[in-house]
């Protein structure tokens, strides 16, 4: 939020030119919000008049937060060099700010004054920049998504970011219009305007659907924060990991001063030292153990619960009487996303594995105008719900599918025994692997000599401020580390049976239903209609085992979803169902040879 | 795999036979720049040579290999079809590709030529639609070639409705 600059690339201006681009460097004061079109009068294709500009208390907002992360360090730089007993220097920290703080107002200023925007009948178009003119300009039809979100220091001065999604990718970041900031009134009215279309007929579903909503003037409510959802906050992988983290900064904290600030800190306290504290350990590994472990799931459990709220509180999933669909969630950024309704083409049911484990899930969009850099990110932006219990999340994303039947209950075709196979293939190597690792270990665990195990705890002492580590591997024989090999291995194995149970496929009449996944195991729906296109790929493993990866190319979401390692004949008789006349013309039915159909690769070198 | 026993027959086209020549090429010119990489060290560095010589020695033998075999194999792989209502392509070699695309929802037809592909007389034909999974990409096919099918696929795109997405 301090810089910028990185949003707005087209104010990295250099300093020299700045003087002549401001048509008016004198006047200090903020511009209307809505000047008259003079403003442009180079300009021949605009039609002068209603350009409202952003909202000129958008400059106070990005006055306030700079000043709010520069001001206190300013303040602290000064008291250290008056400390320091520098009185000179002392006298340049505050000067300094203020002038960065006026010279980024100022730039902001003239943003200001350069962006305008419009919605006409067919497009919304959009001018910015104050040396490189910038005008841009999409039809309304193509407008997929809008965002509205509101961080706190925004919030306050009654503003709002306006996101408008395009679903788009021509060149990088041309898909988006961002308005930084306009009101919140503008905002809510950009939002309306802009997702309203012709679409009453939605209208009409909508009000005849309703079992678990009531219709109100925002429309269907699909879905309200229960309080008791957050009880599934913490049920990640990174409950373990936050605390682990914390302790690995910590530790390495530690490190940088080469040991010494433990020693300092409990020299201060009256700690015994770190040899003391490491035998006192040792002897009570039963307590300290799982208090350590309780310790690292508390810190997670209440960093995760803290983020889930700032994410989750006030959430409200409504469909308006036109058929866009509205999230709105946030506690100190409050975000509000609406998807045309046309355009959300399905839904992921996202069920990770600790989520999974005590029956959670998550649903998530698959919808155009919400994609971005990278999956990650289009996922993270495309999450419906929080996590809940996984039948609230079947029945929300049967609602947001409208279907009397939810695709997420049909019965998925499980894929062949092939498939387990590779994935046995992949357990062996890895559980290989270990064992070569575990082998090497235990060489050098054999062959070490007192002066290594020396070297090794010096350094461990200076990281860490309690030793064990070193010391319990010395004290574990040799062939501990085979234990951790065969541990490896069963994991490896379980991970591989479990993957393939995951994987599945099937067809409602309106959707096709993909499932796969171990890790993080994902069912999509996605509408038969927007498929558009398949993509078929083989390895050479896959062609020897007559399998194939099936995906259907679709414009929402990640782009392409894929049945893995389905049966070749199987899979193309999945998509030639699912597409009509699509796939047709291209695929052939050979003389009968019975079962040996799949292992005949079609093109062979 | 108890039901159909579906195959994806092969599309109708091959590319042109200077496409052999054209793969041969790139493939033969990644292989010398990488087996220069560990003998400039050999030569200069007398202790090493030898291993030097070796791993030299291993990557240029890989990359001969490669390119004696694969520009033949893809030569066998690489098909594509263009029909009224889709196209569709074969690609790859030890990994395989077949993608379809419906007319209705293409975007864009492009033909675009590198250096190496204009000394061989190809081009390739770049078939986008709105997906994330990459645009459809018919390599090594004759210049002229090209060109037509490009505007035959412009001409059926334009005769299709929709807004391709």
């Amino acid at each position: 939020m301090t810089s910028h600059e990185d949003h707005r690339p087209e104010e990295t201006v250099p300093d020299v030119a700045r003087p002549e681009t401001d048509p008016n460097p004198a006047d200090g004061h903020v511009p209307e919000p809505n000047p008259p079109g003079r403003d442009f009068p180079a300009e021949t294709d605009e039609p002068s008049g209603d350009w409202p500009g952003l909202s000129p208390l958008s400059v106070w907002a990005d006055t306030a937060i700079v000043a709010l992360f520069m001001v206190p360090s300013a303040i602290v730089a000064t008291v250290v060099l008056v400390v320091v007993d520098q009185p000179l220097w002392a006298l340049l920290p505050l000067p300094a700010t203020g002038a960065f703080i006026a010279l980024m107002t100022y730039l902001d200023m003239l943003r200001l004054r350069a962006v305008r925007y419009r919605v006409t009948a067919d497009r919304m178009e959009m001018r910015s920049g104050i040396i490189a003119k910038a005008y841009r300009s999409i039809p309304r039809e193509r407008v997929r998504s809008v965002d509205v979100a509101a961080p706190i220091h925004v919030r306050i001065f009654g503003l709002c970011t306006v996101t408008v999604g395009t679903g788009e990718k021509v060149g990088s970041g041309a898909d988006q219009l961002k308005l930084e900031f306009v009101t919140a009134e503008q905002g809510e009215r950009l939002r309306r305007e802009l997702l309203r279309r012709a679409g009453t007929d939605d209208a009409s579903r909508a009000s005849t659907e309703g079992e678990d909503g009531s219709v109100d003037e925002d429309g269907v409510e699909l879905a309200r924060l229960n309080p008791r959802w957050f009880a599934y906050a913490p049920a990640t992988t990174a409950t373990f990991g936050i605390g682990l983290g914390v302790i690995a900064a910590l530790i390495g904290a530690n490190a940088q001063s080469g040991g010494h600030g433990w020693a300092w800190i409990s020299e201060r306290a009256g700690l015994p030292g770190s040899q003391q504290m490491a035998d006192f350990v040792m002897s009570r590994l039963l307590l300290v153990i799982p208090l350590f472990l309780v310790g690292l799931l508390l810190s997670g459990v209440v960093v995760l619960l803290l983020a889930a709220l700032e994410t989750w509180w006030n959430y409200r999933l409504t469909r308006e009487p036109d058929g866009t669909v509205r999230l709105r969630r946030g506690l100190l950024t409050s975000v509000s996303l609406s998807v045309e309704g046309r355009r959300l083409n399905g839904v992921v049911l996202h069920e990770p594995f600790v989520l999974r484990s005590v029956r959670g899930a998550s649903v998530q969009a698959v919808a155009t105008g919400l994609e971005s850099g990278d999956d990650k990110k289009t996922s993270a932006k495309s999450r419906l719900s929080p996590a809940m219990p996984r039948s609230r999340a079947r029945a929300l994303g049967a609602a947001l599918m409208r279907q009397e039947q939810s695709p997420l209950d049909v019965p998925l075709a499980t894929h062949p025994r092939a498939a387990l196979r590779r994935r046995f293939t992949r357990a062996t190597f890895v559980t290989l692997a270990g064992v070569a690792l575990a082998g090497g270990l235990a060489w050098l665990h054999m062959v070490a000599t007192e002066s290594w195990w020396e070297v090794a705890r010096t350094i461990e002492e200076t990281i860490v401020p309690i030793p064990l580590v070193v010391e319990s591997v010395e004290a574990t024989p040799g062939w501990g580390w085979f234990a951790l090999a065969v541990v490896l291995g069963v994991l490896a194995f379980w991970y591989a049976v479990g993957s393939y149970r995951g994987l599945g496929h099937g067809l409602h009449p309106k959707y096709l239903v993909l499932r796969k996944g171990m890790g993080v195991r994902n069912t999509v729906t996605l509408e038969r209609s927007a498929v558009i296109g398949w993509r078929i790929t083989r390895s050479p493993f896959q062609r020897r085992l007559g399998l194939a990866d099936v995906a259907a190319t679709t414009a929402a979401g990640e782009g392409m979803y894929s049945a893995l390692d389905v049966g070749l004949g199987q899979g193309l008789a999945w998509a030639d169902e699912a597409v009509p006349e699509l796939l047709a013309p291209f695929l052939e039915r050979p003389e009968i040879t019975g079962e040996a159909e799949g292992s005949r690769p079609t093109v062979l070198p | 795999m108890s039901n159909d026993a579906l195959r994806l027959r092969p599309p109708n086209h091959r590319v042109d036979r200077r496409a052999v020549g054209w793969w041969s090429t790139q493939a033969l010119s990644v292989t010398v720049g990488l087996t220069v990489i560990p003998v400039v060290p050999a030569l200069i560095w007398e202790p090493v040579r030898f291993w030097f010589l070796v791993v030299a020695g291993i990557v240029g033998g890989v990359g001969l290999l490669i390119t004696v075999v694969m520009p033949r194999w893809r030569y066998r792989v690489h098909r594509w079809e263009v029909t009224d209502t889709a196209v569709y392509t074969s690609s790859g070699w030890l990994w395989q590709e077949w993608r379809v695309a419906p007319m209705s929802r293409i975007q864009t037809v492009d033909t675009a030529r590198g250096p190496l592909q204009r000394a061989f007389g190809l081009s390739s034909v770049t078939v986008t639609t709105a997906s994330a999974a990459g645009p459809i990409e018919i390599s090594g096919l004759d210049h002229t070639l090209a060109t037509e099918v490009a505007d035959q696929l412009t001409d059926n795109t334009e005769a299709v409705p929709g807004d391709a997405t």
